[in-house]
């Protein structure tokens, strides 16, 4: 494999020439945080290790036409988003969930604690519970705020970034979080703290 | 908004979420192989068609330039179509008359000679042109 501190544009250069091994290290570092851009938005493995197959080939493909205006992080962020809208947008009602594996991590973390340890009897919600709940408020959401969701809370791209990939202004961004929040919020009535 | 921050934190948790251990492993694997199935399934029309919309960009071509195109082909367009002698019949006329071989307008092929007469004394006559040689050249013998 290449050198780690390989930068994205000279990957991409060298792919753009015809080396195919240097697009094979791109895959490998970018697979990882589309995962989660993916997974989140769809909340199904299967159809994300389709879509993720999908989305790689496609950016394969088109990479001739990539010009360097934005970061190569910006641009495959682009090609996932509107894919996973239109893989939606097809599904449509026969989504079928299948929460992937949670990471042991998670039972030290203070706000899975917070989340499930209240006095409250409706708090004592194990793991799975709270997982899946999470996914259905998610699902809830509109696919356009789900993306946006995803982007600024769970994988922490700051706004201006969110902007970019969804070529929409910050104030767009911004407006369709505070959006999602109140909607999540009713949803999740049950774990939130008073 | 009041629990704006606890929602956050529950979203947060969505991180731990991952696919099964050594997904990533044979991610590439898969996508390679997916690869070399797809270059041979693939028509060729969409293969062109890939090329070009990848390369198409780079052309630097003014904004609204593709719409002016065929804005200015369907204006092409209407103008013959609609221009007076232009419509199919009229070709076919015009045809007609140029590839007349009535006594008013007689095609002269040059000096002829009968090869053959039927017995019957009819009509149906053969004729050749000339024997005059192009060329006083001895022919070529191999």
């Amino acid at each position: 494999m290449e050198n780690p501190e390989t930068p994205d544009g000279e990957l991409v250069a060298r792919t753009q020439a015809g080396d195919a091994r240097a697009f094979d290290e791109l895959v490998v570092r970018f697979s990882p945080r589309l995962y989660g851009l993916v997974y989140n938005m769809t909340s199904n493995h299967e159809d994300t290790n389709d879509l993720l197959q999908e989305i790689f080939a496609k950016a394969y493909r088109s990479i001739n036409g990539f010009q360097g205006k934005s970061s190569f992080y910006t641009w495959m962020h682009s090609i996932s988003v509107n894919m996973a809208i239109n893989f939606l947008k097809k599904r449509n009602r026969r989504m079928t969930m299948s929460l992937d594996d949670v990471d042991n991590g998670i039972v030290n973390d203070p706000n899975f604690i917070e989340a499930t340890s209240s006095r409250d009897p409706r708090h004592q919600a194990n793991l799975g519970e709270l997982q899946k709940k999470l996914n259905e408020a998610m699902m809830k959401l509109s696919h356009e705020h789900r993306a946006v969701v995803t982007m600024f809370d769970i994988q922490g791209i700051p706004h201006a970034e969110i902007a970019k990939v969804l070529k929409v202004s910050e104030g767009t961004v911004r407006s369709r979080l505070f959006y999602a929040h109140r909607q999540l919020q009713n949803y999740l009535q049950e774990f939130i703290t008073n | 908004m009041e629990h704006e921050e606890e929602i956050q934190k529950l979203l947060r948790l969505k991180r731990y979420e991952q696919p099964p251990p050594g997904y990533f492993d044979d991610f590439l694997h898969e996508f390679q192989c997916r690869q070399r199935a797809e270059i041979i399934r693939r028509p060729l029309w969409a293969v062109v068609w890939d090329r070009f919309s990848s390369i198409a960009p780079s052309f630097h071509v003014p904004q609204m330039a593709y719409a002016s195109i065929v804005a200015l082909a369907l204006v092409a367009s209407a103008v013959i179509l609609a221009r007076p002698g232009s419509g199919p019949a009229t070709v076919a006329s015009a045809g007609a008359q140029a590839f007349s071989l009535s006594p008013s307008n007689p095609v002269t092929i040059g000096e002829t000679l009968p090869v053959a007469f039927t017995p019957t004394g009819s009509p149906s006559v053969h004729y050749v042109l000339p024997n005059r040689p192009v060329s006083y050249a001895p022919s070529r013998s191999f």
